[in-house]
């Protein structure tokens, strides 16, 4: 039923509780079967004859896949990998929730979790080949256009030469998400390979932090070929660097969203900070996040990325609306803890996330959209 | 079809938790959510579900948002005589969790808000169910610390640490979680809300804080807390030492605790010092290790260290210097994480006890001989690390190896009790206790009344009048 592996890591997890307080959907529901470990137990018990049924799947597909959990395991287990095995097993047994098998027949049908037929962001002016390739996701194009809209405005400004797909296939890193990294999922990524390779594109800028972490991880172990691929924050990072972005320097205290994707499996921490700190902002960290202001490198070593609270995604939104709340009105409790009212994040799902419920008196900004207002 | 009047009540009792706990999203009949609260730490539960076996379930699972909500759970669970278990982290060793009797299980997590950090006074204040780190972390965000880093610190709550007296490794500066609590909220089983005393002490009759602590969810249930803040420590110096035995590390604890305070302080035998240590921290060397830290103010502390080291030097203790003790701080909860803990197949058990220095090597030794003559497979190491000026308490561990751990789950559970019996019973009878931190629960439930003797009525002239109904977690505490 399962994998040797994912066996193997569900037998480690399910006695061990050592992550559970870093669940950031499990600290905003209190219920035991968010906890990375109870979900061990289900696919243990499972191993052991118990039946799948509708309430094990549903646990599966209450999880954010954020990777807390994993990247603060002091012996490398990986509950990720026996979550998404059990929710391969549930669209094998036709047990997938509704509220997930919703957005999976979206995905298959539209290309995108949201059903969404055309792009919200102008792209009549941009070439769709050449040597750099901005790649948006879904979140930019579809749910957080003026995101991409400022990335494209940046690169524009910085004199840039870049193309962007107008009709830009799924990645495959939502489905993988939503049914593991199945074959139908290869042949997304295959797809997106061969629609990257066709633009002429020697370097994929992106974006979206889930599609970069699904380029650079997945796509790579299945051999797929792809170009020099380099998230956007780190792309702009370098723009400012080399002064071809001078922004406006705006003294204002500001606090930082560290996404999973990019904090944890990109190890990515310092390039959004960079470009607030072009911008003369003063980062006040909030709590968890505080060490990667003073040693990056040495938090990074002892784990204060693993610590970054999750604030949702663009699935989870689709998912469990409701759920998706409530994780980003944990995000911004933490922010509300530190003197900072302007909550900054630098990757699209994490400012569809936040902008579900920005409470009074608090700014939700994109990066990009803060640094295109100020070059 | 002819159905029974009484069938029809489980889901006349469900739609009234659910009211009383603010809707269905906060109770639950799922199978496999109620089989996740099946298996706690405790060895036989984890036995049974590693061997493919039907996990003890309860009935309904309700998550109450407040104490008012519990309030009401426990007026319902009263009128309809369902028994009521109580479910933190699930992180307990002893079985206290665990839902024997099926009914209600009350998943206290959804109860996890910071309630109030007074910095004048010094205090932090939270909800039962959150998870301990989460108000470390928040006393840490002040400057602070509560002081309490057991290994579960990451996956127990504070009504958890509460119910069965738990302890972390600063216990014997700061103390355990019976001295750090200063007050709580507790629901009685008849639903009645009552504040014990919120003030550091008083001659206001005994103590009710006192009562409730420890009482594993056998009396009430505990929903909020009181803690102490304590500044963090100007200074931590780590010091590590190999003495030639048992006795003379167990009599120069005694000697440091009578001049000085450690924070740390983990003596090791022979078993234990060339096994994990080993393993862990490299220390090749014949005899029992000690690792401690002496903290607080820098200049104090320098004084302190100056007589720690006069105390083992007058026992014969080697001193190896201050990087073990770093590398075991930083390495503290790695013991604890799959790959180095004990787990199944391996059969295990943690035997802790506490006794006055007249009797704890006494105890350390007779211990050691009845498991060794008795189970002559088992494994048998122990350290020693929350110590007071009278005694201190050892950390007994038994480990049976896969190949002697019976497959049939009745011989294996059979097995293991008798180890726990024969364990347990000679700690009592050469002046230890039944249990130092770990709690009661179901696994040394039976032996409370050999305990206690005639005291236990004390204790069941509290349960008959506190729970006439006998709802409040059936089998635990010998109660």
């Amino acid at each position: 039923m399962f994998s040797e592996k994912a066996q193997k890591h569900a037998d480690a997890c399910r006695f061990c509780y050592m992550c559970r307080h870093l669940c950031p959907v499990e600290l905003v529901t209190g219920k035991e079967s968010n906890t990375p470990r109870a979900k061990a137990l289900l696919v243990s018990m499972m191993e052991r004859g118990m039946p799948m049924d509708k309430g094990c799947a549903t646990a599966m597909y209450e999880c954010l896949l954020c990777g807390a959990c994993t990247a603060d395991c002091a012996t490398g287990f990986d509950p990720l990998i026996f979550i998404r095995e059990a929710r391969t097993q549930a669209a094998l047994e036709g047990l997938t929730p509704d509220f997930a098998q919703n957005v999976i027949d979206r995905i298959e049908a539209s290309g995108n979790p949201y059903g969404a037929r055309a792009c919200a962001v102008p792209l009549e002016d941009c070439p769709e080949s050449g040597e750099t390739l901005l790649w948006l996701g879904s979140a930019a194009r579809h749910a957080v256009p003026d995101v991409a809209a400022a990335l494209i405005s940046l690169m524009r400004k910085a004199g840039e030469s870049f193309a962007v797909l107008r009709e830009e296939p799924p990645s495959g890193s939502a489905l993988g998400d939503m049914i593991g990294y199945v074959e139908d999922v290869r042949q997304q990524a295959l797809s997106a390979a061969a629609a990257i390779a066709k633009s002429g594109a020697k370097r994929l800028v992106v974006l979206d932090s889930h599609d970069c972490a699904f380029f650079l991880h997945e796509c790579r172990e299945w051999g797929i070929d792809l170009p020099e691929t380099i998230t956007a924050t780190r792309f702009v990072a370098d723009l400012i660097a080399a002064r071809r972005l001078v922004p406006r320097q705006e003294a204002e205290i500001v606090s930082y969203h560290d996404d999973a994707r990019l904090a944890r499996d990109l190890q990515e921490v310092m390039p959004a900070r960079e470009i607030l700190a072009a911008m003369g902002a003063e980062v006040h960290e909030m709590f968890l996040n505080e060490r990667f202001s003073q040693h990056p490198e040495a938090s990074r070593a002892c784990g204060s990325a693993a610590r970054a609270r999750e604030c949702g995604s663009t699935l989870m939104g689709q998912m469990l609306p409701g759920l998706a709340r409530q994780l980003a009105a944990a995000r911004y409790a933490d922010l509300l803890r530190t003197d900072a009212r302007i909550l900054v994040s630098a990757d699209p799902q994490a400012a569809e996330a936040l902008r579900l419920c920005v409470p009074e008196g608090v700014q939700c900004r994109d990066l990009f959209v803060m640094l295109n207002d100020r070059v | 079809m002819e159905r029974k009047a009484l069938a029809f009540m489980p889901g006349m009792i469900l739609d009234e938790l659910a009211d009383a706990v603010g809707g269905y999203d906060h109770i639950s009949i799922e199978p496999s959510e109620r089989a996740t609260y099946g298996v706690d730490y405790f060895w036989i539960g984890r036995m049974w579900q590693d061997r493919g076996q039907v996990p003890p379930m309860p009935d309904w699972i309700v998550r109450p948002g407040s104490a008012a909500e519990v309030s009401k759970v426990l007026k319902i669970a009263n009128y309809y005589r369902i028994p009521v278990h109580i479910w933190g982290g699930g992180s307990g060793s002893q079985g206290g969790a665990l839902p024997m009797s099926g009914g209600i299980l009350m998943d206290m997590k959804r109860m996890s808000r910071l309630v109030a950090i007074d910095t004048e006074s010094r205090t932090i204040t939270a909800e039962a169910g959150m998870i301990f780190q989460q108000l470390e972390w928040y006393a840490n965000e002040k400057g602070f610390s509560c002081q309490h880093i057991p290994s579960c610190l990451t996956c127990g709550t504070i009504g958890g640490a509460l119910g069965h007296r738990g302890i972390g490794i600063t216990s014997t500066k700061y103390g355990k979680i019976d001295d750090l609590c200063l007050n709580m909220e507790v629901v009685l089983p008849n639903g009645d809300i009552i504040h014990t005393l919120p003030v550091p002490k008083h001659a206001a009759g005994p103590d009710l804080n006192q009562i409730f602590i420890g009482s594993e969810g056998t009396l009430g249930v505990i929903t909020q807390a009181t803690f102490k803040l304590f500044e963090q420590p100007e200074s931590r110096q780590f010091r590590a030492f190999c003495f030639p035995d048992m006795h003379s590390g167990y009599m120069a604890g005694r000697d440091i605790l009578q001049k000085v305070k450690p924070s740390i302080l983990r003596f090791y035998d022979e078993a234990e010092s060339s096994s994990i240590i080993q393993k862990i921290l490299g220390v090749a060397r014949p005899g029992c290790f000690m690792n401690l830290a002496v903290e607080g103010i820098a200049r104090i502390v320098d004084i302190e260290m100056e007589i720690v080291l006069e105390c083992v030097r007058r026992w014969g203790g080697e001193d190896l210097g201050s990087d073990y003790g770093e590398k075991w701080f930083a390495n503290r909860i790695t013991f604890f994480y799959p790959g180095h803990i004990m787990d199944i197949p391996q059969m295990f058990g943690t035997m802790d006890t506490v006794s006055t220095y007249a009797n704890i090597e006494k105890i350390y030794w007779a211990m050691k001989k009845v498991i060794g003559e008795k189970f002559p497979f088992a494994r048998y190491i122990s350290h020693s690390s929350h110590w007071y000026e009278w005694g201190c308490m050892n950390y007994t561990r038994f480990i049976v190896e896969p190949k002697d751990v019976p497959q049939d789950p009745e011989a294996a559970r059979r097995l293991h009790n008798e180890i726990w019996n024969a364990g347990v019973r000679v700690a009592m009878e050469n002046g230890g206790v039944i249990n130092d931190h770990h709690g009661i629960g179901l696994k040394l439930s039976r032996l409370m009344k050999e305990q206690y003797g005639p005291a236990m009525q004390v204790m069941e002239a509290l349960k008959r009048q506190l729970d006439p109904n006998g709802i409040m977690n059936p089998y635990k505490l010998g109660l």
